[in-house]
């Protein structure tokens, strides 16, 4: 039983580290998306002219913007498999075998 | 219009069958609910990408780009940046703390009765204001379409809804939704190519011409959403109140694990992402070469669009091809329609069912048996339901309910969820000051906006997510603080962690 004790404080200090290196990588990586995203909605409701601003032949700033938006959601997704699978699913797996007791070989 | 119905029978058939086959391999409640959480990433990619593309974004979206430039491309992208919030914060703690609806995860964390009832109320409330409209939906655009009217049209519709979610539950229902996106898929791979092979390969075109057709302002933001701040709201509904959706979200809950349900995420961000992209072109070809003037006469909404650029493409009105291409397309449109309906009648029935009858009722003392009956029957009195008040709203102004489903899962659903995954002193009295207030605030600035006033509006936003969801938000955390600390929940909160964060419960 004792041993299950400790195995369970090691999982939540397991568990800590993990949430801090999410809030390492996600906290950047929301603040990019939600500002790209929300700041473009900002643009198209009060800066019009400078949406209308040409880019290349008839494409203006407003749809180049749109088409990088696109581009961002595709790479934050690529990028977030990434680091997932690297950084967080380790610990969490060492989390996971730490809760159901069997602790971890050392 | 014949040619729409022979295909759209040949769907029907298929998903059918797929749902005979699926009938018999739903046992047990896990089987109806989550299709046993075995489906791999990319069959839930799939699925997601059929389950979030409504009848809205299959025809919405080209119509509105075509008629109103910008806005629309505005409105298309939103929907693909909401899978960002859902990636990074949803999906992997909801596989990760529930089994088979929101109500579990709320239930999860705060263990009280009272908040569990708050996330069925916010869950059946989202669902039925999403699915009235798109029972609504199918009918008009079936009568469309096909011909017959719009009474048949919707009991067509909500029968075959009740069939594969009665019968094959959640195994049928990601199927019919594969089936749709990849049809979805192919229409729109082939409208591509063929507007590609118009343009001589070079997009900029397209631009160019609709600048030449329209003058420059079309393709300024600002023609569809006047006031800016509903420019704004948008975008707050679409990034937030995906995840707070109900009927999307429960698609986490049919894979093994938490990186699956992330694999899948990516995978719909790319196949709906494209999708979505692909509407801009489709909705600037369709201003050219169809023209507004047509798309108009057609349907004032521009509901037609897509429909009609497939005529163009496949070689116009009285060609082989031009109805081939027209009629394939409107077929998806309403596979469409049958893949999301399925989905909201099956998380509506896991919320009656689950969360209401046997855990709220019957306290969890209901053997698995007994409970896929229920959740059975669930399901056909609200495909009854939903019939009937799809007839109702004939005529009525349904436009209204789609915002509002998307503004309420935003205000009312998201900051509960949210602030249950992760604020430690969040309370039963923050589930229901969040709840109430958003779903309040959502209702009320939603009935007298312009949506449902137009001119003696008295308040100016068609979508009033910009100062609901802040609203709920404030709601949750006053109703957190008011109301008495609770030690055990703080607590607790450590083990719901762990759970959160590596899908194992501590026992």
């Amino acid at each position: 039983m004792a041993r299950n004790r400790t195995s369970l404080k090691d999982a939540h200090a397991s568990v800590k580290e993990l949430i801090a290196e999410k809030v390492q990588y996600l906290v950047p990586m929301t603040i990019i998306f939600i500002v790209c995203y929300i700041g473009l909605t900002v643009f198209a409701g009060f800066a019009k002219d400078l949406m209308g601003m040409r880019i290349v032949g008839s494409v203006n700033l407003g749809f180049a913007l749109i088409a990088l938006n696109y581009l961002l959601s595709w790479v934050l997704a690529i990028v977030y498999g990434r680091i997932a699978a690297g950084k967080f699913d380790p610990l969490a797996a060492r989390a996971a075998m730490e809760i159901s007791g069997r602790g971890i070989l050392r | 219009m014949n040619l729409t119905l022979g295909i759209f029978v040949i769907i029907l058939l298929i998903t059918l069958g797929i749902t005979y086959w699926a009938a018999r391999r739903t046992r047990t409640t896990s089987d109806f609910y989550a299709a046993d959480s075995q489906l791999t990433a990319a069959q839930n990619g799939f699925a997601l990408a059929g389950d979030w593309c409504s009848a809205a974004a299959f025809l919405g979206f080209t119509g509105l780009t075509a008629l109103y430039g910008m806005d629309g491309a505005l409105y298309a992208l939103g929907p693909l940046v909401a899978f960002c919030t859902v990636l990074f914060m949803i999906a992997e703690p909801m596989r990760n703390t529930g089994k088979y609806t929101l109500g579990d995860v709320i239930r999860g964390r705060m263990q009280t009765r009272t908040s569990l009832l708050a996330a069925i109320v916010g869950t059946v409330v989202v669902n039925f204001a999403y699915l009235m409209p798109q029972m609504a939906g199918a009918g008009v655009l079936v009568r469309l379409l096909t011909g017959i009217s719009y009474d048949w049209a919707v009991i067509l519709v909500g029968v075959s809804m009740i069939v594969y979610v009665a019968f094959g539950g959640m195994l049928a229902t990601t199927w019919v939704q594969i089936v749709k996106a990849a049809l979805m898929l192919t229409a729109g791979a082939i409208i591509l190519m063929m507007i590609l092979s118009l343009v001589h390969f070079n997009p900029l075109t397209l631009f160019a011409d609709a600048e030449q057709k329209y003058t420059a302002k079309y393709l300024l933001p600002g023609n569809y959403l006047k006031n800016p701040f509903d420019q704004i709201s948008l975008g707050l509904g679409y990034t937030l109140g995906l995840a707070g959706l109900p009927h999307v979200m429960t698609r986490f809950y049919t894979v093994p694990d938490a990186k699956t349900a992330r694999r899948s995420v990516v995978w719909v961000m790319f196949l709906a992402g494209a999708f979505f992209a692909g509407t801009t072109a489709f909705g600037l070809a369709a201003a050219n070469y169809v023209g507004q003037d047509v798309i108009r006469a057609a349907d004032q909404g521009g509901n037609l669009t897509l429909p009609l650029l497939a005529q163009y493409l496949g070689g116009g009105k009285d060609s082989l091809g031009g109805n081939l291409m027209l009629g394939f397309v409107a077929a998806v449109a309403v596979a469409t329609i049958l893949a999301v309906v399925s989905a909201l009648t099956l998380s509506t029935s896991g919320a009656i069912a689950h969360d209401f009858y046997v855990n709220w009722v019957k306290r969890g003392h209901v053997d698995g048996k007994h409970e896929v009956w229920i959740a059975r029957i669930a399901a056909v009195v609200i495909g009854v339901l939903a019939i009937a008040l799809g007839i109702l709203a004939q005529g009525v102004n349904v436009a209204v309910l789609v915002i509002l489903a998307i503004c309420i899962a935003a205000s009312a659903n998201f900051p509960v969820l949210i602030l249950s995954l992760f604020w430690r002193r969040f309370n039963t009295g923050g589930v229901v000051g969040g709840m109430t207030v958003g779903l309040i605030s959502s209702v009320v600035l939603a009935m007298i906006g312009p949506a449902m006033r137009g001119a003696d509006a008295l308040w100016p936003l068609v979508n009033p997510t910009v100062v609901s969801l802040p609203l709920g938000f404030l709601g949750a955390v006053l109703g957190t603080l008011i109301s008495r600390r609770d030690a055990d929940n703080e607590k607790r909160f450590d083990e719901f962690l762990l759970q959160v964060h590596t899908g194992v419960a501590p026992g």
